[in-house]
């Protein structure tokens, strides 16, 4: 006899709910930021008589004003880190030594870029079409689809161990207003989704001559654009 | 803070964990999760006035962090696949947790997972879980019915007794 047939619809739940309740959890993100997006939510709905566009492009602009342009969570002392920051961009140090960051929104690439180089990773970040010609891609550090969620070279993989994810940028069609996000201006009908891209840096599989370069293509789809270049002062710091 | 600030504030940290670990159950992404009920909590917040007066303001935040994926998930289908390592995996938990039981319940289907959610990480009992998600009480022991058989034939081959 199987000792399952004696547990009890009971006993089933608690044993599920056992085994979810030990999962460690980020902490739960900043109250302040919950709040600044309600109130964002709120003045959506307290806009009269504007409609389409333009009541989607003010509360852009409250959200935009509400929201902190990036975090980096504080460390703790069990290891585990929060990944849930309502803030542009989050970079957060995971298991392994691994660098995890999540953009939310196309700003302060200078304050992203700061970040990741105060955290080891020699990096170049520009949140437009027009990448700094200083840097140079580093031999197979390039994507060679950029629709494909993973890396595809030996190195990129190395250097990324996690498939990309949401790399896409916009759900708009192609035309005009693209290329106006791409550019870092308000799209005519922004999102205002939570939609992110999530990339996780290994900076112990940079080769000692290379950085990391974070930008936009524009060829076709527009995409954040994750590479591996020659690491420089003018490029990477 | 105003009384209701602070109200909220109780609220907010008195039911982030309980409404996490519920999504959580439903979606199998930590960071979905996570993004879908911060997403969620400001909403309630938006509509505190009513979310207050809700018989159950945090199954109010379970679904809305539940529609607010179901949106995510319909945008992603145009974009790019969701990528695996996005999900739990056994290697994902810490000591002691049981990633066979986890897997099983990320195969039961989503209402199952939902009815599950509600009443193992929220308490919430059927007549309330029916009202949450719009269907009957009958419906809802049907799901848990069927959903709790399942898991128990995950946990079977390993409580089997010898003799």
């Amino acid at each position: 006899m199987n000792a399952g047939d004696d547990m009890s619809d009971s006993d089933v739940l608690t044993a599920v709910r056992d085994s979810l309740s030990g999962m460690p959890l980020a902490r739960p993100p900043d109250l302040d930021a919950i709040m600044a997006r309600g109130r964002a939510h709120r003045n959506r709905r307290l806009i009269p008589g504007v409609t389409g566009a333009l009541a989607a492009a003010a509360v852009a602009a409250l959200a935009v004003t509400a929201l902190a342009p990036g975090t980096h969570p504080a460390s703790r002392q069990d290891g585990h880190q929060p990944t849930v920051q309502l803030a542009a961009w989050t970079v957060t140090k995971v298991a392994g030594g691994n660098i995890s960051v999540t953009i939310r929104e196309l700003k302060d690439p200078a304050g992203l870029q700061n970040r990741l180089r105060a955290d080891g990773v020699p990096a170049s970040v520009r949140f437009a079409s027009k990448q700094n010609p200083a840097c140079r891609p580093y031999p197979g550090g390039t994507p060679g689809n950029l629709l494909t969620a993973g890396p595809a070279t030996h190195l990129l993989k190395r250097v990324f161990p996690k498939p990309y994810k949401e790399l896409s940028l916009l759900p708009l069609p192609r035309g005009p207003r693209h290329m106006q996000r791409v550019h870092g201006r308000p799209p005519v009908l922004p999102s205002l989704s939570l939609k992110h891209a999530v990339i996780v840096i290994n900076p112990s599989a940079l080769p000692g001559n290379a950085g990391v370069q974070i930008g936009v293509s524009s060829n076709g789809s527009a995409l954040l654009l994750p590479q591996v270049v020659y690491a420089s002062s003018q490029c990477t710091g | 803070m105003s009384n209701e600030q602070a109200e909220f504030a109780d609220f907010f940290r008195a039911s982030w964990e309980p409404c996490l670990r519920a999504v959580l159950a439903v979606v199998g992404s930590p960071q979905l999760a996570e993004d879908q009920v911060a997403e969620a909590f400001a909403k309630a917040w938006a509509s505190w006035r009513k979310v207050r007066r809700h018989p159950a303001p945090r199954a109010w935040v379970v679904r809305t962090a539940l529609n607010t994926g179901a949106s995510g998930w319909r945008r992603r289908s145009r974009e790019l696949p969701l990528a695996d390592h996005d999900l739990i995996v056994p290697g994902d938990l810490g000591d002691g947790l049981d990633g066979s039981l986890l897997t099983a319940l990320r195969r039961l289907p989503p209402r199952q997972r939902e009815v599950i959610a509600l009443r193992i990480f929220l308490d919430l009992d059927n007549d309330t879980i029916a009202r949450q998600l719009g269907i009957e009480a009958g419906t809802v022991r049907m799901h848990l019915s069927r959903g709790v058989m399942t898991l128990r034939r995950e946990l079977m081959p390993r409580t089997t007794t010898g003799g």
